[in-house]
């Protein structure tokens, strides 16, 4: 006899009835008139933890019991189906849970590791030409828009760079990329690549330079984010890595969106600091093979950093200094304070540590 | 059994919710979930959806019966599908063509009132409670008159903005006279969000069925500027307190040397800050969410039976809290200790006042209903519970 409770589907009226089986096999209720029904006129609902379970009667009648085991047995006894509750057998075993978390763990692990990247790399050299030409044609727009200015680079300088660029391209075997020369007093020192195969350096970076092999590392090393498709991949990998947080996190309406955006941004971060590393590698092995020291992306890379530490920027607002004196102060600056971190906080996070950077760098020179 | 004279009495008394569910269960349940959930690919999500939905239900109990979840989870699956192929279109319209990713928006954004109402219906009728079944009132054409209003007055804002532009006006006193136009309209549009807040919240409630009895609302406009007044006036006092530490920080600072700019001083500045702001963001959080269901439930009346709801501001504030820094530490392995004991306080604070025999309810007729509505309001992150 297991207790619980009929409701007969027509009201929401509650009896309390006391459900048995016959000998024949037929389930029947006591305290209300029904004839015994055979187990394939019911509906046994499936176990769920501890909560409630419910028998569909054909009638559309049901019978609420919080016994659970007592349907089970009754559900093993008369049902033919063998894989009944096979998904609770899972979650009540201790030890399928605990491989379970395992398993996850794992995984997740796994798939942001390797999967995203993998997937993201194969499918970005899956699209069209044309989605990679759109995409940085309203990137260079927004940027023009937002924080570029004209450059102001003598046209002389910007057409020896030029030379020096294109010449670049046919030694190392790349075409079809457009050098760009823009000012941004709010960017200060830094150069791009965007997907439509366009690098754009800024002013401020071509200043920084005393030697054309300084500007040359910098455009080996966007032209690798091109070579490899980082724009679109990068994209890729962030629209994954939201599905796949959203997927195991599913709604999550006890905190807020805080806690799934924390884990997405340091991901990112660190996808970020895989993508440059990769341009890294690109710089290297080309400047190498084409007997360019890679001592030179060590100096731009050190005077790039010092040239966004706040010493420096003090610096440059008292007209006392010139660009190189200031430059000498930030790094003379930094090697005495050992401070490696002291940069504009975007930086740090998306890029590796500089001087891990550089050091590969250094470590080549010759 | 019960003595009949007895029986009456306490059926007449507040009958409080129960939430009887237990956080390592729910933990073995949510884990095999996500496991299968990966292992298929996210097939699986639509059971596991539906288990999670059946697990919480089950363990809410009024009246000794429990809530029970009826969705069909191949229908839930084919709602996703198409969700994701829309979510799928737009994101990637997005990076070839910033106009093709603005029509799929704009066309989804069209649907969205009806994705509403098709996933209140879907998420009602898979709702019963002693085997009666709730149901929603598919009313389209008020949902759209409802949602079409912001529209219209942001379209008049920006529209009214456009004819004015600076360059173009010569009169420098029509200017002036426009400028405050365009400035004191976007404060009319935000002081226009509680009213439609209530007719969003009206219109749910009073399409809301549970057997053939309907809902009825007691709530007015008045509550919700009320509830809305605090929310406003907070973010000028958490200004005005970040603008006093602010000032007694930066001079410190820059009397000890540090350039406010510097890295680590930028830390010792900001430490204060972020935990106002997070501290303030926590409390508007807990805040309108509590004042919310509060009021939708505490107005919320069926056939004479009334629900209440007597949530605390601070005691929510406490779990979220407590929520977010269990979660962040266990990377989200804690969400389903966070999920169970917020439903149990939930539960713990509300009951229902009969006005007679719960007994009392028919049923309706009711046919199938696709969850496609439901799915793509999920994926593109709208809110559409009560």
């Amino acid at each position: 006899m297991i207790k619980g409770l009929y409701f007969d589907g027509a009201t929401s009226d509650k009896k309390e009835v006391f459900l048995y089986v016959t000998d024949t096999g037929r389930i029947g209720f006591n305290g209300i008139n029904k004839e015994p029904l055979s187990f394939d006129m019911i509906k046994v609902s499936p176990r769920i933890g501890n909560t409630a379970r419910y028998i569909d009667l054909q009638d559309g009648a049901q019978f609420e019991t919080e016994d659970n085991d007592a349907i089970d047995d009754i559900v093993k006894s008369l049902s033919p189906e063998k894989f009944n509750g096979f998904i609770h057998k899972l979650e009540s075993v201790k030890r399928f849970v605990l491989l379970t978390v395992f398993i996850v763990i794992f995984i997740a692990w796994g798939f942001i590791q390797y999967g995203v990247p993998y997937f993201s790399r194969e499918f970005a050299s899956m699209l069209p030409d044309d989605a990679s030409e759109y995409l940085g044609q309203g990137i260079l727009e927004t940027l023009d828009e937002h924080w570029f200015e004209d450059s102001q680079l003598p046209e002389a300088r910007k057409k020896e760079l030029t030379v020096v660029f294109n010449d670049l391209l046919v030694e190392i075997g790349e075409k079809n990329i457009v050098l760009e020369f823009r000012n941004s007093i709010k960017i200060g020192a830094n150069a791009f690549a965007l997907p439509n195969r366009t690098i754009v350096f800024t002013d401020d970076l071509i200043n920084l330079s005393n030697s054309n092999d300084e500007i040359i590392s910098i455009m080996l090393h966007e032209i690798g984010h091109l070579d490899n498709l980082h724009s679109l991949r990068s994209t890729i990998q962030r629209f994954s890595l939201a599905m796949f947080v959203m997927v195991i996190t599913g709604d999550v309406s006890t905190s807020s969106s805080l806690i799934t955006a924390l884990p997405v941004v340091l991901l990112e971060a660190g996808y970020s600091r895989e993508i440059e590393a990769e341009a890294d590698t690109y710089a290297l092995e080309k400047m190498l093979k084409h007997n360019i020291n890679p001592v030179f992306f060590a100096t731009i890379m050190q005077k790039l950093e010092a040239s966004h530490s706040s010493k420096y920027l003090e610096c440059r607002k008292n007209d006392k200094y010139s660009l190189e004196e200031c430059l000498i102060i930030a790094v003379q600056d930094k090697r005495e304070s050992g401070k490696d971190d002291e940069m504009i906080m975007g930086y740090i996070s998306t890029h590796p540590l500089s001087k891990e950077r550089m050091q590969r760098f250094n470590k080549a020179a010759f | 059994m019960q003595d009949n004279d007895l029986g009456k009495e306490t059926s007449y008394s507040d009958k409080p919710f129960e939430f009887t569910g237990k956080a390592m269960e729910f933990f073995s349940i949510w884990i095999v979930n996500v496991a299968l959930t990966i292992l298929t690919l996210g097939i699986y999500s639509a059971w596991a959806k539906v288990r999670t939905h059946q697990y919480f239900y089950g363990n809410t109990k009024l009246d000794d019966a429990t809530f029970r979840y009826l969705a069909d989870p191949k229908q839930i699956l084919k709602g996703r599908i198409i969700a994701f192929a829309f979510f799928m279109a737009y994101y990637f319209a997005g990076l070839i063509s910033p106009i093709a990713a603005g029509i799929i928006f704009v066309f989804i954004l069209l649907l969205i009132p009806a994705l509403i109402v098709m996933s209140m219906s879907f998420r009602l009728r898979n709702s019963a409670y002693r085997n009666v079944k709730f149901d929603f009132n598919k009313n389209f054409k008020r949902a759209y008159l409802i949602f079409s209003m912001p529209v219209v007055f942001i379209g008049a804002y920006v529209f009214i903005a456009s004819q004015f532009q600076p360059e173009v006006t010569v009169d420098t006193n029509e200017n002036a006279v426009l400028s405050i136009m365009i400035g004191v309209l976007p404060l009319l549009i935000l002081f226009l969000i509680p009213w439609w807040e209530f007719m969003i919240t009206q219109f749910k409630v009073l399409n809301s069925k549970y057997g053939d009895a309907a809902l009825t609302f007691q709530a007015t406009t008045k509550d919700y500027f009320k509830m809305y007044a605090l929310v406003m006036l907070m973010p000028m006092l958490a200004l005005a307190l970040i603008a006093v530490i602010a000032s007694i920080i930066i001079p410190m600072i820059g009397l000890s040397g540090v350039n406010p700019f510097d890295f680590s001083g930028l830390t010792v500045m900001t430490i204060p800050i972020v935990l106002i702001i997070l501290l303030f963001y926590v409390w508007i959080f807990a805040y309108v969410q509590t004042k919310r269901t509060n009021l939708v439930f505490n107005n919320v009346n069926l056939n004479g039976h009334q629900l209440n709801s007597d949530l605390k501001v601070g005691y929510m504030m406490y779990l979220y809290f407590t929520n977010t820094i269990a979660m962040a530490l266990t990377l989200g392995l804690m969400m389903p200790w966070a999920k169970i004991r917020t439903a149990k306080y939930k539960a713990s604070v509300t009951s229902l006042t009969p006005a007679g025999n719960l007994g009392e309810f028919a049923s309706m007729q009711l046919q199938n209903q696709s969850a496609i509505g439901e799915e793509i309001g999920e994926m593109f992150d709208m809110d559409l519970g009560f």
